[in-house]
């Protein structure tokens, strides 16, 4: 489906002369990382269930590690005050103060992956474009070898820029805005927030996001999770827009009527 | 982040292939050249900004609120309809704490086609089965879909319409039906239904150029279907920037005060 490859793969084939088939050998994978099947992402992606993991309650769709993270003194702080529609300790929507929930604010990244709406990778030689179903929003990764923007402002998708070791796509991603939750269940992130993901399609029908938190003002220590998301080759990205949905609908009347 | 090599490294590939020996030509086969002329008109791929239209002469700067100097011919309830709008732009204008134009009270979609009006720049992204333009603008999305689908008929009204398209040599028409009324067809308030049939001819009349003819078909709202142009230059260093609507000071105080308490 990839362009780029078929090119390369044609080109790369024709060297060769024709009289001198290759009998190619894989190479020895002793030590080498685990990498996946190939460098084509593209196609439409919908979050699954980790794998090899034996989980109680569906997690995957709020957090992404089912264990605390080690929080900072500041990073307690701020989970302390939130009020998640998630989880054990969950509000109702009407009482949550979930940013999202109240004001269509866009979730950010990367709590944009844990909204169970499909998502759509389109791969072009310089740019991994991820879109995301919920609320149109779009979070490219440059992979045209150019560095970290200093001059952006905090973001909301943050920077991010990538390369390829292997058939693993490491995602670099940093300059976040404070609006957001890391998560839909209230963990808490700073502006030194830092990401970085390891991303492959270990087979047709599957991609592995092995994501690492790395932010020393909310955690002790950087932590990691994974995402599964599964291909889903019939399935179109829809339209959705945030304001439209009857719930955020409600709250808002709610919130702008008069007290009785 | 250009796709243009691609075509050229085709081209030298199928060159190569119809070589007896592994030594590159310095000249292309005939068949390699029209392959590389197609594949370079097929691209549309980049970052594209909304451009005066050419060889115009233009008195008002209106390109950047609607896609026709000439008002079109309205229907009785068409007109009715752009009666009822106080549009910020144009020589009927209001300030903007009094329009009443969707999107600055309440963040609504812009919707399709009235997002090419807005002059943030447009990206393009093209894979076989898909042509995609991504908006800056509130991080719109309007995909066109090239791999022989037919229209979604079971698709709901959308604000973006839902856009198949095909190609006729180097011109990409796209035919985008199945919109919701919620939007305005541009940025002065002229209207439509959902009846509103849209039809562009692509064409990448030049390396950075990228030309629109985008018809309006909306016998609701038109006694006849009447055309526009659209502009588009490159921006090779551009990259999207995120732009969300609800950031934006303006709606701020446009909501602030509406909710203030009269005085």
């Amino acid at each position: 489906m990839c362009k780029y490859q078929l090119v390369i793969a044609l080109t790369c084939a024709l060297c060769f002369s024709p009289a001198r088939a290759q009998d190619k050998k894989p190479p020895s994978t002793a030590n080498a990382p685990v990498s996946g099947q190939s460098r084509d992402l593209s196609g439409v992606w919908m979050l699954d269930r980790p794998r090899l993991i034996t989980v109680v309650a569906r997690y995957w769709t709020y957090e992404f590690n089912p264990q605390e993270p080690s929080m900072t003194a500041w990073g307690e702080a701020q989970y302390k005050l939130t009020k998640s529609s998630f989880g054990t300790r969950s509000y109702p929507v009407a009482e949550t103060n979930d940013p999202v929930f109240q004001a269509c604010t866009p979730p950010g990244f990367p709590r944009i992956f844990l909204h169970p709406l499909p998502m759509q990778i389109f791969q072009t030689p310089g740019e991994v474009t991820m879109l995301f179903e919920w609320d149109s929003v779009s979070h490219p990764i440059h992979t045209d070898g150019r560095p970290h923007d200093k001059t952006l402002g905090p973001l909301w998708m943050g920077d991010s820029i990538g390369h390829w070791e292997g058939n693993t796509l490491v995602a670099d991603t940093v300059n976040f805005n404070t609006k957001t939750w890391l998560d839909r269940i209230g963990h808490p992130h700073s502006e030194a927030l830092h990401v970085v993901e390891r991303i492959q399609r270990i087979d047709h029908d599957h991609l592995v996001d092995d994501i690492t938190i790395d932010d020393p003002k909310a955690y002790t220590k950087p932590w990691t999770g994974q995402l599964v998301f599964v291909l889903k080759p019939t399935w179109t990205l829809a339209e959705q827009f945030c304001e439209e949905q009857d719930t955020f609908g409600e709250i808002e009347n709610k919130e702008t009527a008069p007290a009785k | 982040m250009r796709n243009y090599p691609l075509g050229v490294a085709l081209a030298f590939a199928l060159a190569l292939s119809f070589s007896s020996q592994a030594v590159p030509q310095n000249k292309k086969s005939p068949e390699a050249a029209k392959a590389a002329s197609i594949e370079q008109a097929h691209d549309l791929s980049g970052v594209w900004m909304l451009d005066r239209p050419r060889l115009i002469t233009v008195v008002a700067r209106y390109w950047v609120y609607e896609m026709n100097l000439e008002e079109p011919p309205m229907t009785a309830w068409g007109l009715a309809q752009y009666k009822a709008t106080k549009s910020s732009f144009g020589t009927r204008s209001y300030p903007l704490a009094e329009t009443n134009d969707p999107i600055f009270h309440t963040c609504t979609p812009p919707g399709f086609p009235r997002i090419f009006l807005h002059p943030f720049p447009m990206q393009i992204l093209q894979s076989p089965g898909e042509v995609l333009m991504l908006f800056e603008w509130d991080s719109m999305r309007h995909p066109i879909y090239t791999d022989g689908r037919t229209h979604d008929t079971t698709l709901g009204p959308l604000w973006m319409g839902d856009s198949i398209g095909h190609w006729e040599g180097d011109t990409l028409v796209a035919d985008t039906v199945n919109f919701n009324t919620k939007t305005w067809l541009d940025r002065i308030g002229h209207p439509h239904s959902e009846a509103l049939h849209v039809v562009e001819r692509l064409r990448r009349i030049d390396h950075d150029h990228l030309v629109d003819d985008i018809t309006i078909d909306d016998p609701k709202a038109y006694t006849k279907p009447w055309t526009g142009q659209l502009v588009f230059v490159l921006k090779p260093t551009w990259t999207l920037a995120e732009q969300f609507c609800e950031d934006q000071e303006t709606f701020d105080e446009i909501e602030n005060k509406e909710t203030a308490p009269g005085k």
